[in-house]
């Protein structure tokens, strides 16, 4: 669960992320404010109280429209992994979803100021000779600003990428059996405390370490030649 | 001849300080015009100001009398007419020489791949650049740097070339490569602007001079003028330190 709340909000977040930075950055006054106000506000509040306020909202409209006496929106829908070992599990239902698209929500306002710190870093003469050639702004940002300023990124935007795993223990606090509360269930029943968390450390680490790597690898193998 | 490029009273300002004061000139087919003027006489604005690059707030243009300024959405398209030399090369540097080259064709003029490389491997040998076609632009020297830059207008076959000081961030043994392909290109017709103070390669190629200084053209002549009989104080002032600085039995010997 860990995983998969972990992937789907990196790879959402750096979607997001990527389209903010454009926005903010190469975006006119009204496309650069609403990417500003966007990434200003999911990273001004906090992730907690994101995830509790976006996933209260399913019941919170049903309400509404059972008042108004319209029939409610199913939220009780599941959809369960037939597991081979043990008893079969919940993967994804509403509460998951919401929790995986606010994880990816803010962490794309994160990726978002890495990719913008590292278009401000490409040199403006690239830029003229992009428009002497008769290229586009689009074309410009798509074949010469971003390719450079992506590749450029990778360090930094390392950081959140091993940083989120460890956010994804929130979603603990809304009922999401991620590694921590499956930790936190463990605890209960055997009162192992300090060998499940220090299991569940160890976990993170080896994880981290691997994602870590990963990156590393990815960063030198796309480098720019020469630079 | 036809003319190529009419500047007609351009005018532009950065804030109050005056860069140009009312420029006019023609350049027609196959000309190079040199344009030369002490640091901060409006030199590099000019050539910005001629593919808009920045945009003048009085004046015209004209490229092939089509006005530059009058269809602005057009403006990306007249651009791929003129080509563009920076100082600082200005390539792209995730791309190699031959992708550098061949971007322009590819996505702005429409070639296909394989086209967008044919034209791209030929301006490469044209700036004798072929051999070092897969490199990066970081490693190469300066000079190839600005060969490969020279390379990616040629490949655009533009109406005309502008240089702006293609030879003045380079080392001093780097600068004679540079030169000989501008020479080259001169010398097939390329209709050229250039910015720069190698006089060697004014007199060499160019058909006619234009001195500049705060912002006006203080004189015009051709090579034979300047270097026998220059007018205006400012232009002989100047002329004068460029002897100094460079020598001049060096400047006439150059490339002649």
């Amino acid at each position: 669960m860990t995983m998969g709340l972990y992937i789907f909000a990196l790879f959402f977040g750096l979607g997001l992320g990527i389209l903010l930075a454009v926005g903010r950055h190469y975006g006119g006054p009204v496309i650069s404010r609403i990417s500003t106000a966007y990434i200003e506000f999911m990273r001004g509040t906090p992730l907690l109280a994101q995830i509790l306020a976006i996933t209260v909202l399913p019941k919170a409209i049903n309400e509404i429209l059972v008042a108004q006496g319209m029939s409610p929106i199913d939220i009780t829908w599941r959809i369960i992994f037939p597991d081979i070992i043990g008893t079969p599990r919940t993967i994804l239902n509403t509460t998951i979803l919401l929790c995986a698209l606010t994880l990816g929500l803010n962490s794309g306002a994160y990726q978002a100021e890495f990719f913008r710190g590292s278009m401000g870093s490409i040199s403006a003469g690239q830029t003229l000779a992009a428009q002497s050639i008769g290229m586009t702004r689009r074309q410009e940002i798509r074949y010469i600003a971003l390719p450079q300023s992506l590749r450029r990124a990778i360090p930094a935007w390392s950081n959140e990428a091993v940083y989120l795993p460890k956010y994804t223990t929130v979603a603990y606090f809304v009922g999401v059996a991620d590694l921590f509360s499956m930790a936190k269930f463990v605890v209960s029943r055997t009162f192992l405390g300090l060998q499940v968390y220090a299991l569940v450390a160890i976990i993170f680490l080896v994880l981290i370490s691997a994602i870590s790597w990963i990156i590393n690898h990815v960063y030198e193998r796309v480098k720019i030649p020469g630079t | 001849m036809t003319k190529v490029i009419e500047v007609i009273d351009v005018w532009k300002a950065y804030d109050k300080l005056e860069v140009l004061k009312g420029i006019s000139f023609d350049v027609s087919e196959g000309e190079v015009k040199v344009v030369f003027g002490p640091s901060g006489s409006g030199k590099s604005t000019l050539l910005r100001v001629i593919n808009m690059l920045t945009p003048p707030d009085k004046g015209e243009v004209l490229l092939r009398g089509e006005s530059l300024m009058a269809h602005k959405a057009e403006l990306s398209k007249l651009r791929t007419r003129i080509g563009f030399v920076f100082q600082n090369f200005n390539l792209f540097a995730h791309l190699k020489a031959i992708d550098n080259v061949s971007i322009g064709p590819r996505l702005v003029l429409g070639k296909t791949k394989e086209e967008a490389q044919e034209i791209a491997h030929k301006a490469l040998e044209k700036v004798r650049m072929a051999d070092w076609s897969h490199h990066y632009p970081a490693q190469l020297s300066g000079g190839q740097q600005q060969r490969v830059g020279i390379a990616r207008s040629i490949a655009m076959n533009p109406d005309v070339i502008l240089f702006d000081e293609p030879t003045s961030a380079l080392d001093p043994e780097l600068i004679g490569e540079v030169l000989q392909v501008m020479l080259d290109i001169a010398k097939e017709g390329t209709t050229m602007i250039v910015v720069t103070h190698e006089m060697g390669f004014a007199r060499a190629v160019s058909s006619e001079m234009i001195f500049m200084d705060e912002g006006v053209i203080v004189e015009t002549g051709t090579p034979k003028h300047f270097f026998e009989n220059p007018q205006s104080k400012r232009a002989i002032d100047f002329l004068h330190k460029l002897e100094v600085l460079y020598g001049k039995a060096e400047a006439d010997k150059q490339l002649v």
